[in-house]
């Protein structure tokens, strides 16, 4: 069940983890907040009347009650995030959206495009203990990679694809895909990036399911609204807020 | 209280902003009612994202009334909502006069208190805002609708183009019992390279940015017409439901605010009931009440 109603979180600590790239630490007041990977919250920029809307942000790690976001500026609603100084409160809601299925016992491939390897990150952290844990981290410039040291930590295999070849392979995420996979046997794959690379990774794990994480501009983040939706294969759309945003790359249409 | 009919309090979630009232029930219960989202006679799959856009002081949507259909809205949807404690409005859409009435025949469970005729919904290619410019449209689909059905009639006009307060008389006149004033208005977003950023291309503006308009509208449609006037279009807070009353609507629907946070309306309400306390208004006591069972 979603909540209903929003809570204040106090900014505990932000970093800027590349020009575009920062992480927020939040310490949300009177919560038993519980977010599961691939959850969501819905962040209010600061007062503001051209920012009326919260915006989308998955849970990139949690430490007891704190919850961890990283953010990458794309607009004036993240900009504005941007500059908020720890100590400030802030509102959110959530969390939000179905999780991401939980593993045992597998080997498990993560694809991160950008930014898309921060929800990734917490997924690891829990599937880590009980899975063996493949990340391959794609982006244009060696200077965007987050969270490398951060997967290393955990035990996992990591993986590096740069436009500009300076670090890992040059080229991109989806060139390692099928060479990963080859080796992997019965592999389960996690995704979140552009949705160019999760239709390039849907085709290259052919009958094997990905579970794509998806985004989309979001008017409410809990269902009611209908703005954010996804073309099932089978007619209609799903709700990326409600249905997703982790979904099972067959069963759509990207 | 709205032509005869109870209501808990007088804040309503409009259509389009608290789904079919599935999602978030504990809050519907609390409110004076709720919209659902528009039901067409056959499903629709609306229109292509992005379908939000956030401008100042507002957000401009192109949902393109994506639903189930009359069919699995009433075999699927209505049983989940039995034993809801406050009022259910189901707003209905269609392109002709005849699904419209085809649609309210097939909704007379006990369990809906009223219709809202969609006669304002900027979104679609065919009906929706289009019937809702012409008063003699207006007229028609209003009359044929009250032939066909007892439940509470209102319909949710439009300010695009067209005098509010004749369409609101073309609806007096036909049967409606109320009307809803008013609807999103026409908007146009582009994105940097001046490209339309909605996959449907234009959009309906709401919130804060439309309500001095909405304002104007109820203000204008209360003094033309006698049956209640649903003042609706930028509510946040209760103040500006407070302001809405003193224009002279009866009722107020709050869309926009929904997005933001789900109990939004809910805190309208007993935000509402202070405001009106202070203002020790005997008119709003049902305000008072709905805040002390709380």
């Amino acid at each position: 069940m979603n909540p209903a109603t929003s809570i204040s979180a106090s900014i505990i600590r932000k970093t800027k983890l590349t020009s575009e790239i920062f992480s927020l630490w939040v310490k949300p007041e009177n919560t038993e907040s519980n977010p599961a990977p691939g959850q969501f919250y819905g962040i209010k920029p600061p007062d503001n009347a051209d920012l009326l809307l919260r915006r989308p942000i998955s849970v990139a790690d949690t430490k007891n009650d704190r919850l961890r976001f990283i953010i990458r500026v794309t607009g004036k609603g993240t900009a504005a995030l941007s500059r908020l100084p720890a100590g400030t409160k802030i509102d959110i809601l959530g969390p939000l959206g179905r999780p991401a299925p939980l593993v045992y016992n597998k080997n498990v491939l993560l694809c991160g495009g950008g930014v898309g390897i921060a929800p990734l990150f917490y997924l690891a952290r829990i599937l880590a203990p009980s899975n063996r844990i493949t990340t391959i981290i794609g982006v244009r410039r060696a200077e965007d990679l987050i969270l490398v040291n951060d997967f290393r930590t955990l035990g996992a295999r990591v993986l590096i694809s740069t436009e500009d070849g300076k670090k890992g392979i040059k080229g991109i995420l989806t060139d390692l895909v099928p060479r990963i996979l080859d080796k992997m046997a019965e592999p389960v794959i996690y995704a979140c990036g552009p949705r160019e690379m999760l239709k390039k990774i849907d085709e290259i794990a052919g009958n094997l399911p990905v579970w794509g994480f998806l985004e989309e501009r979001m008017g409410c983040g809990t269902g009611i609204c209908y703005c954010c939706g996804i073309r099932k294969k089978t007619g209609g759309y799903l709700r990326i807020c409600r249905e997703g945003p982790v979904v099972n790359l067959k069963e759509v249409d990207l | 209280m709205l032509a005869g009919v109870k209501f808990r309090n007088p804040v309503i979630a409009a259509s389009g902003t608290f789904g079919f009232g599935l999602e978030y029930r504990q809050i519907a219960q609390k409110l004076g009612g709720i919209v659902t989202k528009a039901i067409t006679l056959e499903p629709r799959a609306g229109n292509p994202m992005p379908r939000i856009a956030e401008v100042c002081g507002g957000i401009v949507n192109s949902v393109g009334l994506e639903n189930p259909g009359i069919q699995r809205f009433k075999t699927e949807i209505l049983p989940r909502l039995r034993n809801l404690k406050s009022r259910l409005i189901v707003n209905i859409a269609g392109s002709k006069t005849d699904e419209f009435v085809q649609i309210a025949e097939m909704l007379e469970e006990d369990q809906i208190t009223a219709l809202e005729l969609n006669l304002s919904c900027p979104n679609v290619r065919e009906g929706g805002v289009l019937l809702g410019q012409n008063p003699k449209l207006v007229k028609n689909l209003t009359s044929a609708v009250r032939k066909r059905t007892r439940k509470l009639l209102i319909v949710k006009l439009t300010a695009n183009f067209v005098d509010p307060a004749v369409t609101a008389r073309a609806a007096e006149d036909s049967g409606a019992d109320a009307v809803t004033v008013i609807n999103t208005l026409f908007g146009l977003v582009l994105d940097e390279n001046g490209q339309p950023l909605l996959g449907g291309r234009t959009g309906g503006l709401s919130g804060p940015a439309i309500k001095p308009f909405a304002l104007f509208c109820v203000d204008r449609v209360a003094a033309a017409v006698k049956i209640p006037v649903i003042g609706c279009g930028g509510i946040m807070n209760g103040q500006d439901a407070y302001e809405f009353l003193c224009a002279g609507a009866k009722m107020v629907q709050v869309g926009t605010a929904n997005l933001i946070t789900p109990d939004r309306s809910w805190k309208i309400v007993r935000e509402l009931a202070v405001i009106c306390r202070l203002k020790k208004s005997v008119q709003f006591k049902k305000v008072r009440k709905a805040r002390c069972k709380k």
